[in-house]
Formats: C-alpha cells, structure tokens, sequence
C-alpha cells in the first residue's frame, strides 16, 4: 500500500511541476528552470523545518515566497531575450542552482544530531511527517489537497481574461503587444507563478522523499517538467495530469522491469511525439476527436 | 613583491591553458551557431552527437588497434553521421515554424544518446589518448603543456577549413544564401532540406572533433562530460552572439580563460558556477552577445 500511495505522491508532486511549466508554456516560453525552482523550493522549506523548526504550512509557503521572489529575478534578464535564447539562460539557471547546492552546506547540532544540508552527501532526515505522527494516508491527502487547488485555480484563471491575454501572448507576440497587452508584464506574470508552483512542489517533495541530493535536480527533471504538458499539450490542464500519469505510472513504473532501458524509451517517446503531433499528444485536433466520438457514442445510447 | 609575482605567473599560466583549451568550447559554440544560422533553431543533441563521435573513434582505436591520428577522422566522420541522423529525426519533419516543437525533439534527442552511451559503457569513465602529452615548452616563467597545444591548433585548423568552405565554396554559398532568405534561396532552385542536412553534418564534423579534442586533452572519456559540454557550448553561442562565427571563437576562448581561472581561485566544484553566472552577466548587459545582431522576431 506505502508502494501505491508513494507513487500518488510522486505524480501529484509531478503534476505541479508540470503545471509550473504549462502556464509558462501558455505564453509559450520553453523554460528549464523549472527543476530549478523546485529543488530552491525543496531546500528552503526542508531548512525551514528541520534547522529553524517551522511548520509544516508556513514553511511551504514561505518558500513558495522565495522561489517566486527568484523566478521574479531571474525572469528579468532571461525575458529580455526570447523563444530559444531563453531555453539557454533557464537551462544554465538549472545548472547553477544544483551546482550551488552541490556546494551549500549548512550543518548545525540539534540534540547531539547533526543535521542540515551537506553539499556533496546531500540534505537527509528531513523527518518532519514522521516527528509529527503523519500517516502515509495524511501525506498524501496533503499532497494532493495542494495539486486539486493549483489545478482548480489554473483552470479558473484559463476561463476568465487572464487566461485569455497569456494564451494571446503565447499565440503570436506581436499580435498581443498591438492589442495593448504589456508582453514583459505578461511574461514576468507567468514566470513568477511558475515559479512559485515549482516551489510548492518542490517543498512537498523534499517532506515526502525526506532525502535531498543534488542528482535529483538535473537537466532530466527539467526535462520532465516541460515533457508534461507539451506531451499532454496545453488545451486544459488535465493534460498535463494525463501525461504525468502516463510517463510516472506506466513508463517509469509500468515498465520497471526493462530497468534502465526506460530512459532511452523517454528520449524516443519525445522525439516520436513531436514528429507525429508536434503541438502536443491532446491539441486541439485531439480533442476535437475524442468529442465527436464520445458524441457519437452518446448519441447511439439515447437513440 | 615575490609573492606577487608567482601569482601573477600562476594566474597567467591558467589563463593560458584555459585559452588553448578553450578551443574545444569554440568548436562546439561554431557548431550550435552554424546550425541556428541555418535554420534559426537550437540542435540541443549537438554536444552529445559530438561525445558520441569520440566514443566510436575510441571503439574503432581499441578494436582495431588504429594509430592515433585517425582518431579525429573517424570520431569526426561518426558525429557527422550522427548530426545528419538527428537532423532527420528532430528536424526534418516537424513544421518549419514550430521552433519549440523541434528544439524539445532535440532534447529528447540529447537524453537518447546520452542513455545510450551510458549503456555501452555502464557509465564508467574510459582512457582516452592523449597526444604529445610528455612534450612540455618552457617559455620563460611558463610552461606550455603539448597536448593543450596540439588541441589549440587542431581547433585552429579546423576553423580554418570550416571558414574557407563556408566563404569559398559552392556549398557555403548555399548554406549562407538559406540561412538569410531560406524562400528566396528556394526560389533560386536550391534545396532547403539537402543544404539544412549538409549544415548538420558539417557541424557534426566540427562536432567530432570537438569531442575528440576534448577527450585527448582532459585524457578521459565519461557521460558525465556530456551535459556540462552541452551548456558551456550553449554559453559560449550566447555570449558569442547566435549565428556569429567569430563571435562563437572569441567567446570560446574567453570561457575557457575565464573557467581556469575561477578553478584557480575558487576551486574545480565552484568552476562551473561561475560560468553559468558569467552567461546571466551577459543576459543582463548585452543580451545579443558579443557580435549579434539584433534579434527583432525569432
């Protein structure tokens, strides 16, 4: 049962990672920073909790603070520069993040146990849950409480005009700009929000894994992060929840048995996906597909 | 004042072989360039191609116990392949205006052969040789390595030949006529997709090289050069200025400089930091790079 309720944990802390960089992508901004701001969310709450002894809910939000605050900073420069020139500056913000946590220490004794993050070995006995008597069942409520309200105000946002002028944006810039939408404004919007979303997954993580390593926040989370919803395309963002399920639950679990060979799947898949629906497995193609034959489908029952 | 002086010398040491060796960044940062020329998008699976390259040289060298030189040939010929085959795959069928679509398909491309590396050689570093590596030159208070020097001017020599082709040859006539007009060269009767292709595998070329260079100079070979050579590679393009050619050389050489001497003052875990925050330096002052243009629509 820990097993399935783990691998729930896993996909809602995915799916909010997605989600981060499926607003970006509205705007159409390829970001891989994504990681980035997860594992700056993962460390700031996991710091928070066990050397400074904050709680659970506070420290989640201060670090969706923090990350925010940095997306805001770094999005600044980044978004002075577009479309493939920004994929640059995010993948080497990425790179920096991990390279600074690869070397952040910051070790204090807490009855007679050393704890707090430890560079190369990582940042391990984050042990808020278990010091405080949480369930695997409460966690993962937890969890996806967050992910239900995040997707919930997502889908909100996307019905009224603010999910309107970002898709504006992404659609053609210029187009946007001569409408009176402020582009930059626009933009830094969503790298802040995307940014905060990655913080909130982030922290959820480092309290659920317990255990932070640099290796965790590499290129290929990143890569995760934007497969999500260009896989699940940027219709709604049940399919980024649709794509999440799908690469977590059956390509990294599902196929466990072929071992290491599911990562090559992973590189395959995306180049075969782009190639054949190069705007995303569930465009707007799709779904207009998948409702003619529901349609149809229904159509026959009632008759 | 002694003291002074032997860190001035130790300074001005790593400066230098971080410039030699810095030709390998040039290389890779001409390569990434060449492609955005040509098509306006990045080939992120670049690098990779280019390691891949030096890993078959590498099996080719230890199968069938070839001498040296060879190895740049072959490791070149190989990542040409390979830069022709990610083409086809990430490039070539997907729309032409799709650029996000593309550069994700070369993500993936980059994760593919980076696993597949991994695979063949369960993720341990191999020996790579390295040329002229007993051969040392003393000039004055500083001392040349050989191997550095030799990589410097195979960097050299290949940049030659790539500017001559693309400055005195029909084909860098073509590549040059599509990577400013691509409608109008087609109008001219030109194939877009046999000059785009022809882009990629002279990139890969260079590419091979790069990664062969690399390897002789660091004397080891290991997936784990992949990603940080794909990111520099990238850092260099920009601070060079996407699609500038001299810009990508300058700023190559720069980085290499630059990295050596953090390494020297801040340590090999603190190296890479700094370069990366060299690239938002960048971003921040002159986001165009060195010698770009100024992008209006991308």
């Amino acid at each position: 049962m820990d097993y399935f309720l783990n691998l729930v944990n896993t996909i809602g802390i995915h799916t909010l990672l997605g989600l981060s960089a499926y607003i970006l992508l509205l705007t159409g901004q390829l970001s891989l920073a994504q990681a980035g701001f997860f594992a700056v969310g993962a460390y700031t709450a996991a710091v928070l909790t066990v050397i400074l002894g904050w709680g659970i809910l506070p420290a989640i939000g201060l670090a969706m603070l923090i990350t925010g605050l940095l997306a805001f900073l770094v999005g600044f420069p980044a978004l002075r520069v577009r479309g493939l020139m920004l994929v640059v500056a995010t993948l080497a913000f990425g790179e920096f993040v991990r390279m600074f946590f690869y070397n952040f220490r910051w070790r204090v004794t807490q009855e007679g146990v050393e704890v707090g993050p430890d560079g190369t070995m990582g940042f391990s006995e984050i042990r808020y849950f278990a010091e405080h008597g949480w369930t695997s069942w409460e966690v993962t409520s937890l969890i996806w409480v967050f992910v239900i309200l995040v997707m919930a105000i997502i889908w909100w946002a996307d019905q009224t005009r603010s999910g309107a002028v970002l898709r504006a944006v992404g659609e053609d810039e210029l187009a946007a700009g001569t409408v009176g939408i402020d582009v930059t404004v626009v933009k830094m919007a969503a790298m802040t929000a995307g940014g905060v979303i990655a913080g909130l997954a982030g922290s959820l993580y480092a309290h659920q894994i317990t255990m932070l390593d640099h290796h965790a926040f590499t290129v290929l989370l990143a890569t995760f992060a934007i497969a999500y919803p260009i896989l699940g395309g940027v219709s709604n963002v049940f399919g980024t929840l649709v794509a999440v399920i799908f690469i977590q639950g059956l390509l990294v679990e599902g196929l466990r048995f072929l071992g290491d060979w599911r990562m090559l799947l992973f590189g395959a898949l995306i180049i075969v996906v782009m190639n054949v629906k190069p705007r995303g497995l569930f465009d707007s193609q799709t779904l207009r597909w998948i409702k003619s034959v529901l349609r149809l489908h229904l159509s026959r029952r009632i008759s | 004042m002694d003291d002074f002086w032997f860190e001035f010398v130790e300074v001005t040491q790593s400066i230098g072989d971080g410039v030699l060796f810095g030709s390998t960044y040039a290389l890779i940062g001409i390569g990434f360039t060449l492609i955005f020329g040509a098509m306006g998008k990045l080939n992120v699976a670049y690098a990779a191609a280019a390691m891949a390259g030096a890993y078959s040289s590498l099996a080719i060298y230890i199968l069938f116990d070839a001498p040296l030189v060879v190895i740049f040939i072959v490791s070149a010929i190989c990542a040409a392949i390979l830069g022709y085959l990610v083409y086809l795959t990430c490039f070539r069928f997907i729309p032409v205006h799709n650029h996000l679509a593309a550069l994700m398909a070369s993500v993936g491309g980059l994760f593919f052969i980076d696993e597949v590396i991994v695979h063949a050689t369960r993720g341990s570093p191999l020996a790579f040789p390295s040329m002229f590596s007993e051969a040392y030159f003393e000039v004055g208070p500083y001392g040349i390595r050989g191997d550095l020097l030799f990589v410097f001017f195979i960097g050299l020599i290949s940049t030659g030949v790539l500017l001559y082709v693309l400055f005195r040859t029909r084909l860098g006539l073509a590549t040059r006529a599509v990577a400013q007009q691509d409608v109008a060269a087609r109008l001219c009767g030109m194939s877009i997709h046999l000059t785009n292709s022809t882009t990629f595998a002279v990139a890969g070329l260079l590419g091979g090289i790069a990664g062969a260079m690399t390897a002789a100079a660091v004397g080891i070979l290991s997936p784990v050069m992949i990603l940080p050579l794909t990111i520099k590679g990238l850092i260099v393009t920009v601070i060079g200025g996407l699609g500038s050619i001299p810009g990508a050389i300058i700023a190559g050489l720069f980085v290499g400089g630059f990295e050596n001497v953090v390494m020297y003052f801040r340590g090999i875990d603190e190296r890479d930091m700094y370069v990366v925050a060299l690239l938002f330096i960048f971003l921040v002052f002159r986001p165009n790079g060195l010698f770009g243009k100024t992008i209006t629509r991308d």
